[in-house]
């Protein structure tokens, strides 16, 4: 049995536009989405902002309700079983927000036992344990509202897990942090694995979903546009070529173009200063450089360079033509 | 002239920016539904202790009402600059300081007389209240003394606020402080001679009872005093309130005391 | 299985209880309408009486002000809890635990109206340290009976409140707005028998007015068990319409995703 079974989810928000005549507005934000996790993955839904990562996860989690298909947690229906997923699963998200702040770590930690229904006689081992594990120990009597970012972030770790639940969802857990707090956490969700746990995880750092999850799937507009081991990832690209060009003042039109030209899989434009990069991918083997240039003959043109894909080529152009 | 536009419109949108209030789902029920209930409180409150006439407690009450947007307006007005963090960029403008300063009050002033007004006419729909139409013009003289006076302390809580992290706590104790203090309901002599004191230091004191006696038929060179000390007082305050913002400013620059909070 | 359910539910209301209580009384905002707020209005109305010299007991207004604190800290606590929690980010996380979100409630609530015993406190400490006045409870048992069934009373209208004023975008300004009437129609200071005949229905059905005849009887002579029976009642009632408000709220709130703030 998957520890997470996703099978054509989809979810619209119906809102409203409009000062004066509110006329109704449908966004799909999830648009028929399946994928499995296996017991004990690290799984990690990879995507831009609006992608539909949050949406998704607050779907499994039993706080949105699916517009239409299923969704499993351990076999337990997300709308139907609600109450005996959220005893199996634990949920945190990135950001500052989401703690009681006048009251001190170790409250924060006692009213969620009790809301999980921790025995009394294991709460205190339990939560000494965890504080110790996010390494909180010694200020964990401090109010919250003095906590940095990273030890806030630390603190909802702490949380999420008290239950010990077998299945975690984290939303965006780095964001906000700085390079090394962020390096600290994701130690703390790698050996999340390692004691048996499924982890879902969601990102918008390839270099993130590339260094923790055993599987990963790319989300973009609604849609999973590929799923896969990171290697599996960087292999739908590996047989292509990158050109890097650098030009000035291109326009969307040109861009647009360069895209017709039989060989291009697609074509993405950095800015970089005053000058952009298109990075244009193409199958390997083709000899494209001069007919792109022909395409830019207007424009001024800088250094061209071509080199190896990485996975955030991989990426790019996932979420490019998805 | 480019003191007289800050002052006007640079206060205008000051105001529009930093006072929350502004929304009439929020204007209506907070600035003019919450005066009109303790209106009606302190007249039934006064109807059984029967300690004066329902005149006596809609003239307090609606006078004071206007504290409603000088005091809690006003302070809102600077304090939420630092809230916003909207003030380094203020200070570092070379705009006019007074300007700056006073052009915030006006809108705070006429928000104020509109609640007031608002008070009054409360009174005399639903309440023992009567007034005399030749009385309105020596009232509303009275009234715009007494609110911009008020103002005037408002601004002083406001400065405050650019240095203390809980203002709004200060401001709400002084609305209700005032409602004992400044013969709102308590007439003054019934108060231990401290309180008296206090209440005669506070604005609006003198001008409520300006106001109760032009409410009450009397003519505007019976109350002289009364409003003449009023507006003495308010001009008091904000001179405070104007010095201890040049010296916040001043001493923000010397010990990097701004963003604080 | 059934004493071990219960057992739970037990822990989750109390440490619920006791943890919301902690919070509120680390914020400066409950301590000034807890505290500041109900003794300026207690020195208002003893003065007020003072001078008009047809004063009831000073008890009198000290416990009516002590009850208003009761029902300001209810309002603006519970009124504001929902739009507080989502604000702060924590309201995802109370949906997402097992309980049902009234076992995560309801003590949120209670321990709104619980912070009002500091006012019920304070005012009546204010009264005997600066007015001289007398703590003379005729009956102290049914005082502490009706103290308790007070704050029950208050902590279950402010869950009506907290599952009403969901509707609202701006449930402070609708707080400011009721602090008033609701001092007024329920009776704390002044007596129902001089407001309108139209208002006493209002008055009927709000907890503070049978509140104060409990504490007031018990306090000062009289009957208190009508008005203990009748916040009995009234929180059974109240408990009903919070609990159908709630499901309610929480089934649109996951149709509709309306539970975190962006």
């Amino acid at each position: 049995m998957s520890a997470v079974e996703v099978r054509d989810l989809r979810r619209t928000y119906h809102t409203t536009t409009g000062v004066f005549k509110r006329r109704p507005v449908e966004v799909e934000a999830v648009r028929g989405i399946s994928f499995d996790i296996a017991e004990g993955e690290l799984f990690g839904l990879l995507g831009p902002n609006g992608a539909g990562k949050t949406t998704t996860i607050k779907m499994l989690i039993t706080l949105l309700l699916p517009t239409s298909g299923t969704a499993r947690v351990l076999g337990l229906d997300v709308v139907t079983d609600a109450r005996a997923v959220r005893e199996r699963i634990g949920y945190v998200f990135g950001g500052d927000r989401g703690l009681y702040e006048r009251l001190s770590a170790l409250d924060n930690m006692r009213y969620f036992a009790e809301l999980y229904g921790l025995a009394p006689a294991t709460q205190k081992a339990r939560i000494g344990y965890l504080l110790e594990l996010v390494g909180l120990q010694g200020r964990e009597k401090e109010r919250v509202e003095g906590y940095s970012r990273g030890m806030r972030q630390r603190l909802h770790i702490a949380r999420g897990l008290l239950h010990d639940p077998p299945v975690i969802f984290l939303d965006e857990p780095t964001i906000g942090l700085d390079p090394v707090g962020a390096r600290e956490l994701r130690t703390t969700i790698a050996s999340l694995t390692e004691s048996g746990k499924t982890v879902l995880l969601t990102t918008h750092y390839m270099f993130e979903a590339d260094a923790l999850c055993d599987r990963i799937a790319v989300i973009s507009k609604g849609r999973i546009v590929a799923e896969g081991t990171p290697r599996d990832l960087k292999a739908t690209v590996a047989h292509s070529t990158i050109v890097e060009i650098e030009t000035y003042g291109v326009d969307g039109g040109t861009v647009d173009r360069m895209r017709d030209i039989a060989g291009v899989d697609a074509v993405s434009v950095e800015d970089r200063d005053q000058a952009q990069v298109l990075l244009v991918h193409s199958s390997t083997g083709l000899e494209l450089t001069q007919e792109l240039l022909a395409t830019l003959q207007d424009f001024r043109v800088g250094r061209v360079a071509s080199r190896e894909p990485t996975l955030e080529d991989a990426y790019v152009a996932l979420v490019e033509e998805g | 002239m480019k003191f007289l536009r800050v002052f006007f419109i640079g206060g205008l949108i000051a105001y529009k920016a930093l006072f929350n209030w502004l929304k009439p789902a929020i204007y209506i029920p907070t600035m003019l539904g919450s005066p009109l209930f303790q209106i009606f409180f302190f007249t039934y409150l006064g109807r059984f202790s029967g300690v004066q006439n329902d005149a006596f407690f809609v003239v307090g009450n609606a006078v004071q009402a206007c504290a409603m947007s000088s005091i809690y307006g006003m302070t809102m007005t600077i304090a939420n600059e630092r809230f916003f963090g909207t003030l380094a960029p203020l200070l570092a403008s070379p705009a006019n300081r007074l300007a700056l300063f006073l052009g915030r009050a006006l809108p705070v002033i006429v928000n104020g007389l509109v609640v007031s007004i608002f008070g009054f006419c409360v009174g005399l729909v639903f309440l023992r209240f009567h007034l005399a139409v030749g009385q309105i013009p020596a009232l509303a003289a009275v009234l715009l003394v007494t609110v911009t006076s008020c103002t005037c302390l408002g601004m002083l809580l406001g400065s405050v606020g650019l240095r203390a992290r809980d203002v709004f706590f200060i401001s709400n104790a002084v609305y209700w402080l005032m409602l004992l203090l400044c013969g709102v309901n308590v007439p003054l002599s019934a108060l231990p001679g401290w309180m008296q004191g206090l209440g005669n230091a506070l604005p609006l004191t003198h001008g409520i009872a300006a106001a109760r006696t032009i409410a009450s038929g009397g003519s505007l060179s019976q109350v002289g005093g009364l409003v003449a000390t009023e507006f003495r007082i308010g001009a008091l305050y904000g001179i405070v309130a104007y010095g201890l913002f040049r010296l916040f400013e001043i001493e923000a620059r010397r010990r990097a005391t701004l963003e604080r909070m | 299985m059934a004493r071990s359910r219960s057992r739970r539910v037990t822990r989750v209301l109390i440490s619920g209880l006791v943890f919301h209580f902690k919070s509120l009384s680390q914020s400066n905002f409950f301590i000034l309408i807890s505290l500041v707020e109900p003794v300026i209005f207690a020195s208002i109305a003893f003065y007020m009486f003072r001078a008009g010299g047809r004063a009831p007991t000073l008890l009198y207004a000290a416990l009516g002000a002590g009850l208003m604190g009761i029902w300001s800290s209810t309002l603006f606590g519970s009124g504001g809890a929902i739009q507080w929690q989502r604000w702060q980010g924590t309201l995802e996380l109370i949906v997402v635990v097992p309980p049902p979100l009234l076992q995560v409630l309801l003590p949120l609530t209670m321990a709104t109206s619980a912070v009002g015993l500091y006012s019920i406190v304070a005012t009546l400490v204010w009264g005997m340290a600066f007015f001289g006045m007398p703590l003379q409870i005729m009956h102290p048992f049914f005082f502490a009976i009706s103290l308790v069934v007070t704050i029950l009373g208050l902590g279950l209208l402010g869950l009506v409140l907290a599952s009403t004023f969901v509707l609202y975008r701006n449930a402070n300004a609708l707080a400011n707005l009721l602090e008033y009437p609701v001092w007024l129609t329920t009776g704390v200071l002044v007596p129902l028998s001089l407001l309108p005949g139209w208002t006493h229905v209002i008055g009927w059905a709000l907890a503070p007015t049978w509140g104060i005849r409990a504490l007031r009887t018990s306090a000062l002579g009289g009957n208190p068990l009508w008005g203990i029976a009748m916040s009995v009642i009234l929180g059974c009632i109240y408990i009903a319409i919070g609990s159908f408000c709630l499901k309610h709220f929480e089934r649109l709130a996951r149709e509709r995703g309306t539970l975190a703030l962006a």
